[in-house]
């Protein structure tokens, strides 16, 4: 199960525990859709295990996969039009623009609890349980494949 | 617009600036298109006394009227370069004199982020560029489009699919 507060201030209180690094598989498995990610931030801020950080960087092929009808996708193709070749990788952003910058998710310490999920405003992340099936928003845990390891 | 004032001089001043154009040898393929940001409490009033005194602006720049840079977004810029600009140009209050506290700042970080967004496909970042002034400083306004105007003609037309 994902650690509540108290469970990670109890871990945390014990030598060589570091509760924020958790085993692969606990909870639900995360999918990202970066091209659908607006860079709200609102994941980040929502994770309760630091797995998500706003990087300094951005990469110009998200503006490319955005979805018609959105800003990104707007900008995508107005950069298309003008582009003499394919972008060539990601770059530093300055700290002022807060909106495009990728999230960078480190499978390593989710904790699986969707709570990202939740917090998505555009259904860029998605909770899926363990067997693969894919869900929307919240996954029951009466619905997980496999019961929840100790 | 600026004042029609601005208008008139800039009209007056096109003969001479289309030959200076010409003289750097780059009008051969056309005329260029800027379009400029200004910001209505310092470059706009900038420009407006620029008009008031008859001092010429290049033709190229055509103004738009914005009430702080800091509504200009990557999306403003770009999509005047996809439709027809060679060059955008924004022009916001000195750095610290803000009339809405830090537009013109998030404004030059924005510059900043399209200029490495049209670099990273092949376009020349100085194609967008941003200048800082003060409502009563209409020689640096004059200034700054004559080097836009300078640069912009300087390089091939923009491009586009």
């Amino acid at each position: 199960m994902p650690l509540t507060a108290r469970g990670r201030e109890i871990l945390g209180s014990l030598p060589g525990v570091a509760p924020t690094t958790t085993t692969d598989g606990i909870g639900c498995e995360i999918v990202r859709r970066d091209e659908l990610c607006i860079g709200c931030g609102r994941c980040v801020k929502a994770c309760p295990s630091a797995a998500l950080a706003e990087s300094s960087r951005f990469d110009p092929v998200q503006l490319y996969r955005a979805p018609a009808g959105t800003t990104r996708g707007a900008l995508g193709a107005a950069l298309r039009r003008i582009a003499r070749h394919e972008p060539n990788g990601s770059f530093e952003v300055p700290p002022r623009v807060r909106t495009f910058r990728t999230i960078e998710f480190d499978r390593t310490r989710c904790l699986g609890c969707g709570a990202c999920t939740r917090a998505c405003p555009t259904g860029a992340v998605k909770a899926r349980p363990v067997d693969g099936r894919e869900a929307g928003g919240t996954v029951l845990s009466s619905e997980l494949a496999s019961p929840v390891p100790a | 617009m600026p004042s029609a004032g601005a208008a008139k001089a800039a009209g007056e001043a096109a003969a001479p600036i289309a030959a200076e154009a010409a003289g750097d040898g780059a009008a051969e393929d056309g005329e260029r298109t800027i379009i400029g940001f200004f910001c209505r409490e310092c470059a706009y009033a900038a420009a407006d006394a620029t008009g008031n005194a008859r001092t010429p602006l290049p033709t190229t720049v055509r103004s738009v009227l914005v009430p702080c840079t800091g509504r200009v977004g990557p999306l403003h810029v770009m999509s005047a370069l996809a439709e027809g600009a060679d060059g955008v140009l924004l022009a916001g209050c000195l750095e610290g004199q803000c009339h809405h506290r830090e537009g013109n700042l998030s404004a030059l970080d924005r510059v900043a982020f399209v200029q490495r967004l049209l670099e990273s496909v092949g376009v020349e970042p100085e194609r967008v560029q941003m200048f800082t002034m003060s409502a009563a400083d209409s020689p640096r306004l004059v200034a700054a489009t004559r080097r836009m105007h300078a640069t912009i003609s300087a390089l091939p037309r923009l491009r586009r699919l």
